[in-house]
């Protein structure tokens, strides 16, 4: 597991988990859309982030959910609540 | 065989018959666990209402609409919930969206479980307060997010008691527990499961012995009490202040009159009439068990919700569309509406049935096989 802020160990752990998810053989890069390049659905996406939040000890509020579109708009998003824990 | 859109119209003829394009089928998705939509003392008692008070009330509950009847029933549901309050609401979605959305607000965190119902969603967004999910009918991943959270702020744990599309029920014992050791309070939707679980069907709390536990408890009046409108009673006195800020409350007209008087007769049959829950139970295993030995395998163990996933959305649609020309309804059930993207035919049971009802709805099955 990433500590802190450590983002390009948090890009790697989002995307070891994204990868076990996705729908598409398209690259996973911070740029990556999770939605429309890998294929992933709103469902799935929770359970993405239920992994994630249990591997960082976090819990990321559903409305912030709702906003993330991009890899690195999840890997900000852990990074910065891992941050505040 | 043509297929017909997961829709229909039909003409109502019992709790368990209708006419579908002029031919008699049995229903099998209409969440009439109790079948008391046809009851002579509900109908009466509906009839009377609108013959002495008119067919709508007109104007909210802090306005004019407010009728003696609706503090009558709200008495009853205290007396009925033990509950020191009651606040009755138009809709079972909107007593959701008014009860979550005033008892938690900026600052507060809501807990949810993952599988809730859409109204509990959107309770929580009409809310200010950051919303959690956790893992379905986890106790223990509901105790890993409340550690993680902070001392500030009220918390509320929001569950339901049988879930809708699967037909599973939350171990309410286990959350009790789990939410007053981390400070939280327990809120739970009991939409589908009053009538059917408890002492003369006051719930699955009033079941596993935790009713005087459970800090918030709603339910709808659009299934087993044969009307339409929700409620939210609790032990705490306070909940009568959501009438002086909660928007889903204030800005609606209120219960028709009809409606009122239908679903405190309803109560009424529930508290005095024959056991209607113990018959649901039994026509519940009837079914249960007779579709385990026609091959399928129920998503939940036996109980007024029976889901019977499929291998994908087409199975489903065809098995649907082949089970309707046998004369037979039940609900198809397709992602994103139910949980981890399953296809399910899902059927719903009553106390109306009769036990060749349900051997006719197994033998159907059968024959899709």
């Amino acid at each position: 597991m990433a500590s802190g802020t450590d983002q390009k160990a948090i890009f790697e752990d989002v995307a070891r988990v994204l990868s076990t998810h996705s729908h598409t053989q398209a690259p996973i890069r911070p740029e990556t859309r999770i939605g429309a390049d890998l294929e992933i659905d709103s469902v799935e996406i929770f359970d993405i982030v239920m992994e994630l939040e249990d591997l960082y000890n976090i819990s990321l509020p559903v409305e912030a959910a709702s906003d993330i579109d991009t890899v690195q708009d999840l890997v900000s998003k852990i990074g910065q609540l891992a941050n505040v824990r | 065989m043509t297929s017909r859109r997961p829709t229909f119209s039909s003409e109502i003829l019992s709790p368990t018959r209708a006419l579908v394009d002029g031919r008699e089928i049995i229903l099998a998705g209409t969440n009439n666990y109790l079948g008391l939509t046809f009851s002579e003392a509900v109908k009466s008692a509906a009839i009377d209402a609108i013959a002495r008070q008119g067919t709508a009330t007109t104007g909210s509950r802090l306005a004019n609409g407010t009728f003696r009847e609706h503090i009558d029933l709200e008495e009853d549901l205290k007396t009925f919930f033990r509950a020191k309050s009651a606040v009755v609401f138009t809709t079972g979605y909107q007593a959701n969206l008014a009860a979550i959305s005033t008892l938690a607000g900026r600052g507060d965190h809501l807990l949810i479980d993952a599988d809730s119902h859409a109204c509990i969603y959107d309770g929580c967004r009409l809310s200010e307060a950051e919303t959690i999910r956790f893992r379905h009918n986890s106790p223990e991943d509901l105790a890993k997010r409340l550690a993680r959270l902070p001392d500030e702020g009220a918390r509320l744990v929001v569950v339901e008691g049988l879930y809708s599309m699967l037909g599973d029920v939350a171990p309410l014992d286990e959350f009790v527990a789990v939410a007053h050791e981390h400070g939280a309070y327990l809120y739970v939707d009991e939409a589908h499961s009053v009538g059917c679980y408890g002492d003369r069907g006051r719930g699955l709390a009033e079941e596993l012995g935790v009713l005087d536990k459970i800090d918030f408890l709603s339910g709808t009046f659009s299934k087993s009490f044969a009307s339409i409108g929700g409620f939210c009673v609790s032990r705490h006195p306070g909940l009568d202040l959501m009438r002086l800020v909660s928007r889903p409350y204030l800005f609606t007209a209120s219960g028709s009159p009809s409606n009122v008087a239908a679903a405190r007769a309803a109560m009424g049959e529930m508290m005095n009439g024959p056991d209607l829950s113990r018959e649901l139970m039994e026509r519940a295993h009837q079914l249960h068990a007779g579709l385990t030995g026609a091959g399928f395998t129920p998503a939940s163990p036996p109980g007024p919700i029976i889901a019977i996933p499929r291998p994908d959305e087409l199975t489903a649609v065809r098995e649907w569309n082949r089970l309707l020309e046998a004369g037979i309804y039940v609900n198809l059930a397709v992602p994103p509406a139910t949980p981890h993207a399953k296809s399910l035919l899902r059927l719903s049971v009553s106390a109306a049935h009769s036990e060749d009802e349900i051997n006719t709805i197994i033998s159907a099955f059968r024959e899709l096989t």
